[in-house]
C-alpha cells in the first residue's frame, strides 16, 4: 500500500466546521477522520485485478469459449435501409449450408413479439418501450432483422450473408429540425410504442418535451430589454454524435443448466436490471435467469443496455446449445449505442456588476430511430450544468427529443452534462468576454458555494424532494489551483505574429447517482481465518469499484484490503444494485458496502467483548484486531474467526448486511483548464496542456481517481477536437471503424496534470462523493473559451476543425476591415 | 490444414482454415490474453511478436506464421513473477479495463528491446497504434518510462510478486534476469 504524500496537506478534521454542519442539518459524521488516522482509505491500494490484467490471465466474455465445448457464434443481419418494412425473409440459402444451427427472423415463435426498452433502468424504465428484438419494421440502416448461429464464426457470417431480405422503402427524415415538420415521415404510430413519456407526440416525432421554470423568466427578460445596467445575451451551441469506442465490443454468451435455469455471461453494467427485463420479456420468472458480469472491457453506458442479449437468447432457444454472440468493431460504430448529438441556445440577463439574473436554456435532442435514454439524458443537458449556479433567482430549462431515421443515442459517461456544460460554460464565458468581466471572476461572484440551497437541480419535477443542500463544495480551490498550474496569469505569447496563445476554463459539476432512484446491497461474511467475503451487487466495469469496495470494508473491520474478497455482479449470488451509471458506484454501492461492514463490525465486537471481558463499547477493530482503547489488550480477528465457528460454549457464522438508498446526489466539482496556441494563418489550433482539479470528496483510492479523470479528459478532448459520425444522404454511416472516426492516440495528447481537492461529503461514504463523469464534461467549452482568449472568435459547433477556426478568423478580419 | 509454429518457445501443430488470422488460432488455442477489438489492425489489442517483431495478429494470415515464433503475453511473467513492463503496469495504475493491456504490454517490450532509454515521445511515437480508451494513456507512458528506467537499472522486481521495489531505493536487490524471452536486456549488462 502507497500512501499518498501529497495528502497529508489535507487538512485536519475542524471540530468547529463539524458543528457547523450540524447546525445546518447535516448529520455529524463519524466516519470523518484525518489522512493520518486512515488506514485503508486514501490509499493507492493495487487495482485486484491488475495481475490478471497485465498477464492475460483476466477473462472477458469471449475468453470463456473454452467453457462451453459445443458453443455456437451468432451473427446479426442488419437492415440496409435508412426507413421500411420487411416483406419477407429467405432464409433458405443459410439453413441448408452444413454447420448452421439456427436461422431466426421477427416472425419466429422463438423471437419474442413484445415492446421493450434496452435502456437498463428502473422499473418501469423512464425511457419508452418502443424496440422490438428483431424489427419487421426498421428505422435505420443497422437495424437488426434477422440472426444466424452456426459452428463457428465464419460459417456463421457466411451464413448472415445469404439471408435475403426484401423491404418495402419508406420515406426517411434525418435532420431533428425537419422531424418536427407535419410532412416529414413519421417513424412511430401511436401504438408502436408503450410507457410513453411525457410530452411525446408521435405524430411529430416527439418522444419527449419536457420544461421547467423557477422564478419568472419572461418577466425578467422583458424587464432587462428596458434596462441599460441589464444585458440580455443569447448563444447556440451544436453537438455531434460520439461513439463509445468501448474496448470490448458487446458480447454475450447465454446458456441454460440443467436446473433449466437460464444464464447469461455478459458485458454489461447493469446485470440486475437485464436479469429483469430478459424475464420480463421471454416471459420467464425472473429466478430462472442469471446474469453474470465478469471482467468487462469498460462500457461508459454503452452496456448500461440490454443490447444484444435478447438475440443470444432468442439464437440460444432456437438453436438449443450456448450461443456466443459478439459484435464486429464495425456494428459499434453503426449499429449499437451512441451520445446525442444537440442543438442548444442559452440566454442569460445579466447586470453591469456580473449579477445573473435568469438563464434561459433549451435543447433539441436528436434520439436517432429508438428513444432507450433518450428524454433522461436530455434532462441532464440542465439539470447537471444549472446547479453550478444555483443562486439565480429565474430559470428555465425545456427540451425536445426527436426520433430520426438514424442510429440510436443512448447513455454515456456524462450522460447530458458534456452537452449541457458546453452552451452553459462556453456562454457564461462569452458573457464575461462582452460585458468585459474577468471570465473566472464573473462565474466565481455566482457560482455554487456550500450551504446554497440548488433548486435547479429538481427544475424538472414538481415538489420540493429533490431540491438539495450542498454540503460539501471545493469548486474554489480546484479554480485557485488549476490557475496556478496552467499559469493562468502569465501566459507567454509565441514569438511568431501569427501564433496566439490563450487559456480557456470551465466549472463542472455532475451528480452521485440518480436521486431516489439508486439501490445498492451488499453482504459481509466472515471466514475463520479473519478474512471476509464481500459481496455486493455493485459492478465494476474496469473502474477499480471492487478494489474501492474492499478498502472500505476494511477501513470498517480493521483489516487490509487484501483480506477481503469480493464477488460482485452475479445475480444468483450477489444482493441487489441498480447497476454501474450515473457515477453511482463509490456513492451508492460503496455506502452500502460500508453499511454491511460495520453490521459485521457489531458482531465482531461483541465477540470481542466476550473474549476480552470488556464491554463493547470500549472496543475497536484495527491492524486485524479488536482492541481495547482502554486497557489496550487485544484479540485477533482470526481468534475471533475461530471462536465463533467452533467454539464450545456458543457459535455464530459473523454477517452483516446493508442497504443504501436515498434522495441525495451531491454533486463533485471541477474546474477544467486548457492552454491553446492558434496558428491564425492555417486556423491550426495545438493543445499545449490540459490541466483538471476535482473535488471529489474523500478519494478513496488517488491513483484510481486520477485514472478516472485521465480517462475522462481523453474522452472529452475527442469531442472538443476530432470525434464525430457523419452519414450519406440516404442515412448509409461513413464511419465503419477506428480508420475512420477520430480517437485520439498517445501522439494526439497534451500535457495533463490532475490535482485532487478533498472535501468531506457528509451522506458519502468516509466523505466520498462520485468522479467517473465528471472529468468528460470540460474540454469543449474550456477549448472555445481558450480559443476566444487567444484570438478573439468563439467556436460553437463540435469538434472544433481548422477549417471551422480558419472561417471564423477570416469573417473576424472581414469584420474588422 | 495443419500449421506449425512456436508458441511461447514451445513446438506446436494447430489446426487452422485458411481463412484464419494468427490472432483466431492463438485464441482458439487458448492463449486470449490477446484480445479481438477491430479485427482491422486499427486499433492493437492483438498485438503479439512474430519472430521478435510486434504485429497485429488478427491482420496476420496463420499461414503467414507458418514456422514463425510467436510471443504472447501469457510467455511474458507471471502474476506472482512478472516481467518489469508488467511490474511497471501494476504498480504505476496504468490500466483500467485492461483490455487493450496486453496488446500495450507486447508494443512495449518489443520498443525496450529495440531502444532501451526511449523519451518520452518516443515511447508516444512508438504506441500510437495501440489505443486506449480508459486511461487518457498518461499513466501508460509514465509505466513504461518507469520501466526503462527499472530496465536499465538493473533493479529488480520483487520475486513474490508482492511488494514494489523503489527503484531508486538502497533495499533493492539487483538480480540478473533469468528469463531469456523477456527482452529485458539485462543480460547485456
Amino acid at each position: 500500500m502507497d500512501r499518498r504524500p501529497d495528502s497529508t496537506e489535507i487538512d485536519e478534521a475542524d471540530p468547529a466546521e463539524a458543528d457547523e454542519e450540524s447546525a445546518t442539518g447535516a448529520a455529524r459524521e463519524p466516519d470523518r477522520k484525518p489522512v493520518s488516522e486512515r488506514d485503508a482509505i486514501t490509499v493507492d491500494e493495487e487495482k485486484d485485478d491488475a495481475r490478471k490484467i497485465v498477464t492475460g490471465q483476466a477473462r472477458y466474455t469471449a475468453d470463456y469459449r473454452d467453457r462451453f465445448p459445443d458453443l455456437a457464434h451468432g451473427r446479426v443481419v442488419r437492415s440496409d435501409i435508412a426507413h421500411g418494412y420487411v416483406e419477407s425473409v429467405d432464409t433458405s440459402a443459410a439453413e441448408v449450408m452444413d454447420g448452421v444451427d439456427a436461422v431466426i427472423t421477427p416472425f419466429d415463435d422463438v423471437v419474442p413479439d413484445k415492446l421493450y426498452s434496452s435502456s437498463g433502468q428502473s422499473y418501469p424504465e423512464p425511457s419508452p418501450w418502443d424496440l422490438k428484438v428483431l424489427r419487421e419494421h426498421v428505422r435505420f440502416v443497422g437495424d437488426p432483422v434477422a440472426a444466424v448461429a452456426a459452428d463457428d464464426a465464419e460459417t456463421a457470417d457466411r451464413a448472415a450473408r445469404k439471408v435475403e431480405v426484401k423491404y418495402r422503402e419508406l420515406d426517411a427524415v434525418f435532420d431533428p429540425e425537419e422531424a418536427f415538420d407535419e410532412d416529414a415521415p413519421q417513424l412511430f404510430e401511436a401504438d408502436d410504442v408503450e410507457n410513453k413519456q411525457s410530452g411525446a407526440d408521435y405524430s411529430r416525432n416527439l418522444e419527449s418535451h419536457f420544461e421547467g421554470e423557477l422564478g419568472d423568466v419572461d418577466a425578467e427578460f422583458e424587464q432587462a430589454s428596458d434596462d441599460e445596467e441589464r444585458h440580455v445575451i443569447q448563444t447556440e451551441w451544436e453537438t455531434p454524435y460520439q461513439s463509445h469506442c468501448v474496448p470490448e465490443p458487446h458480447t454475450t454468451i447465454a446458456y441454460t443448466d440443467e436446473d433449466d435455469r437460464h444464464t447469461f455471461i455478459t458485458a454489461t453494467q447493469v446485470p440486475f436490471h437485464t436479469r429483469r427485463q430478459i424475464a420480463h420479456l421471454f416471459d420467464v420468472p425472473i429466478r430462472d435467469v442469471r446474469v453474470k458480469k465478469p471482467r468487462i472491457g469498460a462500457g461508459f453506458g454503452s452496456k448500461q443496455e440490454m443490447a444484444i442479449e435478447p438475440i443470444t437468447f432468442a439464437l440460444h432457444l432456437a438453436a438449443d446449445r450456448p450461443v456466443k454472440l459478439e459484435m464486429s468493431r464495425q456494428e459499434e460504430f453503426t449499429a449499437l449505442r451512441f451520445r446525442h448529438p444537440m442543438r442548444m441556445q442559452m440566454q442569460t440577463v445579466v447586470t453591469d456588476d456580473g449579477d445573473i439574473e435568469a438563464m434561459d436554456l433549451y435543447t433539441l435532442s436528436n434520439s436517432g430511430a429508438y428513444g432507450t435514454h433518450g428524454m433522461t439524458v436530455a434532462n441532464n443537458v440542465g439539470t447537471k450544468p444549472l446547479p453550478l449556479y444555483p443562486r439565480v433567482p429565474n430559470v428555465r430549462f425545456s427540451g425536445d427529443v426527436v426520433h430520426t431515421n438514424l442510429p440510436m443515442g443512448a447513455a454515456m459517461r456524462g450522460y447530458g452534462a458534456p452537452q449541457g456544460h458546453f452552451a452553459v460554460e462556453a456562454h457564461m464565458d462569452e458573457v464575461a468576454r462582452r460585458l468585459d468581466l474577468d471570465p473566472i471572476e464573473f462565474r466565481l461572484q455566482n457560482a455554487v458555494r456550500e450551504g446554497d440551497l440548488d433548486r435547479s437541480v429538481a427544475i424538472l419535477k414538481d415538489g420540493d424532494r429533490f431540491t438539495r443542500t450542498i454540503r460539501s463544495c471545493g469548486i474554489r480551490e480546484c479554480v485557485e489551483r488549476g490557475k496556478e498550474a496552467i499559469g493562468y496569469d502569465d501566459p507567454e505569447q509565441p514569438d511568431k505574429d501569427h501564433r496566439k496563445r490563450g487559456v480557456g476554463m470551465a466549472l463542472i459539476a455532475q451528480g452521485s447517482g440518480v436521486a431516489g432512484k439508486e439501490l445498492g446491497a451488499a453482504q459481509v461474511q466472515m471466514n475463520e481465518d479473519g478474512s471476509f467475503h464481500l459481496q455486493v451487487g455493485g459492478v465494476d466495469t474496469g473502474t477499480g469499484a471492487d478494489t474501492m469496495f474492499s478498502q472500505i470494508a476494511a477501513e470498517v473491520l480493521g483489516c487490509t484490503p487484501e483480506d477481503i474478497v469480493v464477488i460482485a455482479a452475479d445475480t444468483d449470488l450477489t444482493p441487489f444494485d441498480y447497476g454501474a451509471y450515473a457515477s453511482s458506484t463509490t456513492y451508492i454501492s460503496g455506502r452500502a458496502v460500508k453499511k454491511a461492514a460495520e453490521d459485521a463490525k457489531e458482531r465482531l465486537l461483541e465477540w470481542g467483548s466476550k473474549l476480552l471481558d470488556e464491554p463493547p463499547e470500549a472496543l475497536d477493530t484495527g491492524d486485524g484486531d479488536v482492541y481495547s482503547e482502554r486497557t489496550g489488550n487485544c484479540v485477533s480477528l482470526e481468534e475471533i474467526g475461530y471462536e465463533a465457528t467452533y467454539g464450545d460454549d456458543k457459535r455464530e457464522h459473523i454477517l452483516g448486511d446493508g442497504n443504501h438508498s436515498t434522495d441525495e446526489s451531491p454533486p463533485p466539482y471541477g474546474a477544467q483548464f486548457v492552454d491553446v496556441t492558434v496558428d491564425t494563418e492555417t486556423g491550426e489550433y495545438e493543445l499545449n496542456k490540459l490541466v483538471f482539479a476535482a473535488d471529489c470528496g474523500v478519494a478513496i483510492n488517488p491513483a484510481l481517481v486520477e485514472g478516472q479523470i485521465e480517462g475522462g479528459e481523453h474522452m472529452s478532448l475527442e469531442y472538443a477536437t476530432s470525434g464525430d459520425l457523419t452519414f450519406d444522404e440516404d442515412g448509409n454511416p461513413e464511419v465503419l471503424g477506428f480508420r475512420q472516426y477520430g480517437m485520439p492516440r498517445t501522439t494526439d495528447h497534451p500535457e495533463m496534470e490532475t490535482i485532487l481537492v478533498e472535501t468531506h461529503e457528509p451522506t458519502g461514504p468516509f466523505g466520498a462523493k462520485s468522479i467517473a463523469e465528471l472529468p468528460t464534461n470540460g474540454v469543449p467549452p474550456a477549448l472555445s473559451n481558450a480559443i476566444r482568449d487567444a484570438v478573439g472568435v468563439r467556436l460553437t459547433e463540435l469538434p472544433f476543425t481548422a477549417e471551422d477556426l480558419k472561417t471564423a478568423l477570416d469573417e473576424q478580419s472581414a469584420d474588422e476591415g | 490444414m495443419e500449421i506449425e509454429l512456436e508458441i511461447n518457445g514451445v513446438e506446436q501443430t494447430v489446426e487452422a482454415s485458411k481463412s484464419d488470422s494468427l490472432l483466431d488460432v492463438l485464441r482458439r488455442n487458448g492463449y486470449t490474453g490477446a484480445k479481438r477489438g477491430c479485427d482491422t489492425g486499427a486499433c492493437g489489442f492483438c498485438t503479439v511478436h512474430v519472430d521478435g517483431e510486434p504485429v497485429k495478429s488478427c491482420v496476420k494470415p496463420v499461414t503467414k506464421a507458418r514456422d514463425a515464433s510467436v510471443e504472447t503475453i501469457e510467455g511474458l511473467g507471471t502474476q506472482n513473477d512478472l516481467h518489469p513492463v508488467q511490474q511497471a503496469f501494476v504498480d504505476n495504475t496504468a490500466l483500467q479495463c485492461g483490455f487493450c493491456i496486453p496488446g500495450m504490454i507486447m508494443r512495449s517490450t518489443a520498443l525496450l528491446v529495440e531502444n532501451p532509454d526511449p523519451s518520452e515521445q518516443e515511447v508516444r511515437e512508438a504506441l500510437s497504434d495501440n489505443l486506449c480508451r480508459c486511461t487518457g494513456y498518461k499513466k501508460i507512458v509514465e509505466a513504461v518510462l518507469d520501466a526503462a528506467e527499472r530496465m536499465d537499472s538493473g533493479t529488480a522486481v520483487a520475486a513474490d510478486g508482492g511488494q514494489t521495489v523503489d527503484s531508486d531505493g538502497g533495499a533493492a536487490t539487483v538480480t540478473e534476469c533469468s528469463r531469456t524471452d523477456c527482452g529485458c536486456m539485462e543480460g547485456d549488462q
